[in-house]
């Protein structure tokens, strides 16, 4: 099983050259059950990767275009009074895929992108009383512009903690964006087949969780959210969520890569992505300064009893 | 290889070594002192990156070669003292232009560290002390650079500081219990160091001395003080004379030598006056101890350590090579008549080839057929200092052939010893015997203690009368008695008065506030030389008495365990948190073993690394030989650390840790093998 995911996850970086990091932590959030928020400059590659990743896993994918004027019925669907059965009927909206690209998210008014994080949180959308279960696996990928450009609803910290990532994709480097340019049709689309099922996706999630983390890992993770909240270089330590966030994430990590055991590498690799939209405030953008969880990851020795 | 390149380690340690060698420059050679500038130099050159060559070992050896050479050429002067301090601080040196790696870095430590301690063979007083212990704060500080490379000067001088002050009540507790035990070693004599008066005199030379405002002993008094005519304080008695200068004479050191045994000549059953003191002699290097008039030891402490001779003086049994403190009792009014056998009458006639002086052989007979009494004759002598025109002068013409016919005669101008000397032949002439003492007259006074300087320095005479005994005769008070009421100050013109140390505070006594300032650092070093350096076995006694009353050996001993105990518990305090702590099981402490050898190969784990992580780079940095032992040794301690607890042989792995671990030990000698092998 865990051999599909390398098969997957190949298949993917044919398509997203040059960045297979991303690739594996797009993964690991998938197969550790979160959801992903990808935030760059337009044309970086978000939209093909999702799609990538949807097509990889073989779950039905939707995309909904964020806008200022998206109004939460759009996503969500609407009942509508149907005549000959004298009743309401629901038509469910984009939101019920199992893949739902959320594109410039930040784009829309506040009230919907409130909705969106509502039903990922509870995977479940209520309306006029009545629940409507989402689809499973249910998997979001927002993508967002860099906060600083014009027309953004910046999300609050208290939404952005629903994201178990944020990544970046950023430039590909010149041997990458060479590969891409001179690629041929014929890989593109032979890069779109389905390596993992769904049912499968659903094991290997169920797997995810039943990765060992030791004793001495969970001592790290604590150690490390203890000192975000002690030390004073971070102004919004790391919650309780989060530390269950990384500990997730660090499974889906050491999964992706093979194992049953949680090494510290593991939570090191994920932790830029898990922890740093949760201690830097929303507002502000992920250029510049050095990095939190960097200063955090070198306040902790991993080894230390 | 340890570079010295911004190494702050190396350059405080540079720093202190510089500063601790010249601390030593009163024993310590020109040419060394110079070596030492120059491994210096070179060293801060390196740490300030003017220059980037150490310079090769081929030429290090040449040099140390050569200035072995030359070090052996000197070590037959210098004596045995010296010139191990010598080697000592030319082989640091020589070291601190090699300094390439831990040990080179650890044995220069030390050594400093040692030549501190040297420091102290040479001088204790309170500034002295505060420099060495400066300069022990900074060797620390050194290390503690050493070990923390990372941290900035400024906080691991505050770590330094606050570490110090820790230990400061522990060293304190220590001074004060300690059991103060002799030295078990002689302290090798250095010809060299000896201060102070001398066994030869030659008139003139306590002139020399009295250009000195060295501090020479203190004594501290119980009871009456003597008035400044009383304070005689004898040394050295001299006996043999040839015709220009005195010395000891080599019998009484014969007779001294066989009869030591037979300490305390003088009986002071009820012999009036008495004056009780305690002196605090500064280091001579000699065994002469100071004593008013005729003295015996107080207390059996100070009678283990000091012997009487036949002559009254007393002596130390070790040469003072620190601050040496003994209590005495002082019999003025005592007669010094208990005996006077034979040999002290041959010796105390003992007059130089009839040839020499021969003005004075004609004028003392002269004299002599006048005056047959010799009470009388003596005092005639005294009239004549005091009518014939002499003056007291530190700046005499220099009178070499027949000294005393130049100096009665022509002169007429002189020293205390020119006088004494004059004085004590001229008895011996008449038939009388005579000796030379010297020593110090004076003293300063301040509360209950006298301070004496070099410049009090001193000669007179002791000459034999049947009805009296041995009596003193200073022929100085004749001729300037306000030297001997006042001090030299007041007896020679100001101009004269240390003339050659013109910084000298004592030279600036009119100066109210100098002269202030220094009775305060008088009385600052006082206070040093009786508490800290004159703490001996019996204080400690009447400390431990002030606390526990009696001394029964089982209060001493419940003393010692007590406060033994009490130390005990404060480093135990101290590591309980660090033996509270889980202990580290196998395989952790494996793996830290490993990382320890990688560390011996400058290999170390940045402290947010993990051990995958670290191993990969382990494989960058070093040969196969090591990395791949290291790498199945992560392995396993990642499966221990990390891996569900399967039931997996725990004792197979250990074994097989172990195994690795031997195998990178290996390689890791193999490879410094290679190393040298390359560097030579």
């Amino acid at each position: 099983m865990q051999k599909k995911i390398g098969l997957a996850i190949d298949q993917i970086s044919k398509l997203v050259i040059g960045k297979k990091r991303q690739i594996k932590l797009a993964m690991s959030c998938l197969l550790a059950d979160g959801h992903l928020l990808i935030e760059d400059l337009p044309g970086m590659g978000k939209t093909t990767l999702s799609h990538a990743l949807a097509a990889a896993l073989g779950m039905d994918f939707s995309r909904i275009q964020f806008t200022s004027d998206l109004l939460p019925a759009d996503m969500l669907g609407l009942n509508i009074f149907n005549n000959n059965t004298h009743s309401f009927e629901f038509h469910p909206g984009p939101i019920f895929s199992q893949m739902v690209l959320a594109d410039e998210i930040n784009r829309a008014s506040p009230k919907t992108q409130s909705a969106l994080l509502e039903a990922m949180e509870e995977k479940q959308v209520s309306l006029d009383g009545n629940t409507h279960t989402l689809p499973s696996p249910f998997f979001v990928i927002g993508t967002q512009n860099p906060t600083h450009q014009s027309g953004t609803y910046p999300l609050p910290e208290s939404q952005l903690d629903r994201f178990l990532m944020r990544i970046q994709l950023g430039y590909p480097d010149w041997q990458a964006e060479k590969d891409m340019l001179m690629q041929d049709a014929e890989i593109q689309n032979s890069a779109f087949k389905t390596v993992i099922t769904t049912d499968e996706l659903i094991e290997l999630q169920n797997l995810v969780t039943k990765v060992h983390a030791s004793d001495a890992i969970v001592n790290y993770v604590l150690k490390l959210v203890t000192h975000s909240r002690e030390s004073e270089a971070f102004p919004n330590p790391l919650s309780p969520r989060a530390s269950k966030a990384l500990l997730s994430a660090a499974k889906g990590w050491a999964f992706v890569e093979g194992r049953d055991f949680v090494i510290p590498e593991d939570i090191q690799a994920v932790l830029p992505s898990v922890a740093e939209h949760r201690m830097r405030a929303s507002s502000s953008d992920l250029t510049g300064q050095a990095s939190l969880s960097d200063k955090l990851l070198e306040a902790i020795d991993p080894l230390a009893a | 290889m340890t570079s010295s390149i911004n190494n702050h380690s190396h350059f405080v340690l540079t720093l202190t070594f510089l500063l601790t060698s010249l601390t030593l420059y009163t024993s310590v050679m020109a040419w060394i002192i110079i070596l030492v500038i120059c491994a210096v130099t070179m060293r801060l050159a390196l740490y300030f990156q003017l220059h980037k060559h150490a310079p090769s070992i081929r030429t290090l050896n040449l040099l140390a070669l050569l200035s072995g050479i030359v070090l052996a050429y000197f070590s037959l002067q210098l004596g045995v003292l010296l010139g191990m301090l010598n080697l000592l601080v030319m082989a640091s040196a020589l070291k601190l232009m090699l300094l390439r790696n831990n040990r080179d870095y650890h044995q220069l430590v030390t050594t400093v560290g040692f030549l501190i301690g040297c420091g102290f063979i040479f001088q204790q007083g309170i500034v002295f002390s505060i420099i060495y212990l400066l300069l022990m704060v900074a060797l620390i500080l050194s290390l503690a650079l050493h070990y923390s490379p990372s941290k900035s000067l400024l906080q691991t001088s505050k770590d330094i500081s606050i570490m110090g002050l820790q230990a400061l009540p522990i060293a304190l507790l220590l001074f004060l219990v300690m059991p103060k035990f002799d030295p078990l070693w002689q302290m090798p004599a250095a010809k060299s160091t000896e201060t102070g008066l001398s066994e030869k005199i030659t008139p003139g030379d306590i002139a020399k001395l009295s250009q000195s405002s060295d501090l020479v002993f203190r004594a501290s008094f119980t009871g009456d003080i003597p008035q400044p005519q009383e304070r005689y304080w004898r040394a050295i008695v001299l006996e043999d004379f040839d015709g220009a200068s005195w010395q000891i004479s080599p019998q009484r050191m014969a007779i001294n030598n066989q009869y030591r045994q037979y300490s305390e000549e003088f009986d002071a059953s009820g012999e009036g006056r008495v004056f009780q003191y305690e002196v605090f002699a500064e280091p001579t290097h000699q065994n002469w101890l100071y004593a008013i008039d005729v003295a015996i030891p107080d207390g059996s402490y100070s009678n283990q350590r000091i012997w009487q001779n036949h002559d009254y003086q007393l002596i130390s049994q070790a040469p003072l090579v620190s601050t040496f403190q003994y209590k005495v009792k002082s019999y003025p009014s005592a007669n010094l008549n208990q005996s006077l056998y034979s040999l002290d009458k041959r010796i105390n006639l003992q007059l130089p080839p009839k040839t020499g002086n021969p003005k004075t052989q004609a004028w003392v007979d002269n004299l002599r057929s006048q005056h047959p009494d010799d009470v009388d004759f003596a005092q005639k002598i005294l009239e004549y200092f005091e009518n014939q025109g002499f003056s007291y002068t530190l700046k005499p013409p220099l009178m070499q052939d027949e000294p005393v016919d130049q100096f009665l005669f022509e002169a007429k101008q002189g020293f205390c010893s020119h006088y004494a000397s004059a004085m004590a032949y001229a008895l011996r002439l008449g038939g009388i015997p005579a000796r030379l003492v010297t020593g110090y007259q004076g003293g300063e006074l301040r509360s209950d203690y006298l301070s004496i300087y070099q410049y009090d320095a001193h000669a007179w005479v002791e000459a034999w009368f049947d009805e009296t005994g041995w009596q003193r005769i200073d022929p100085t008070a004749v001729v300037a008695p306000d030297r001997i009421q006042y001090g030299l100050q007041s007896a020679v013109e100001a101009e004269n008065f240390l003339y050659n140390s013109p910084f000298s505070l004592a030279r600036f006594n009119s100066v109210t506030w100098l002269n202030d300032l220094r009775l305060m650092l008088n009385s600052v070093d006082y206070a040093w030389t009786k508490w800290v350096l004159g703490f001996d076995q019996e204080q400690q006694k009447d400390l431990f008495k002030s606390f526990i009353g009696e001394l029964t050996p089982r209060k001493v001993a419940l003393f010692a365990f007590g406060v033994f105990a009490l130390i005990f518990t404060l480093i135990a305090l101290f590591y309980l948190p660090l033996w509270r702590k889980p202990k580290l099981d196998k395989s952790t402490s494996y793996y830290l073993k490993a990382q320890q050898i990688l560390g011996k190969l400058g290999i170390y784990r940045a402290d947010s690394k993990g051990p995958i992580d670290f191993s990969s780079q382990v494989a960058r940095a070093t040969d196969m030989s090591i990395s791949a032992p290291f790498e199945r040794l992560t392995k396993l301690y990642v499966i221990h650390m990390y891996r569900p607890d399967t039931p997996i042989e725990l004792r197979k792995h250990h074994a097989m840790m172990a195994k690795e671990l031997s195998k990178m030990k290996a390689a890791v000698k193999a490879l410094g093998k290679v190393e040298v092998l390359e560097q030579s």
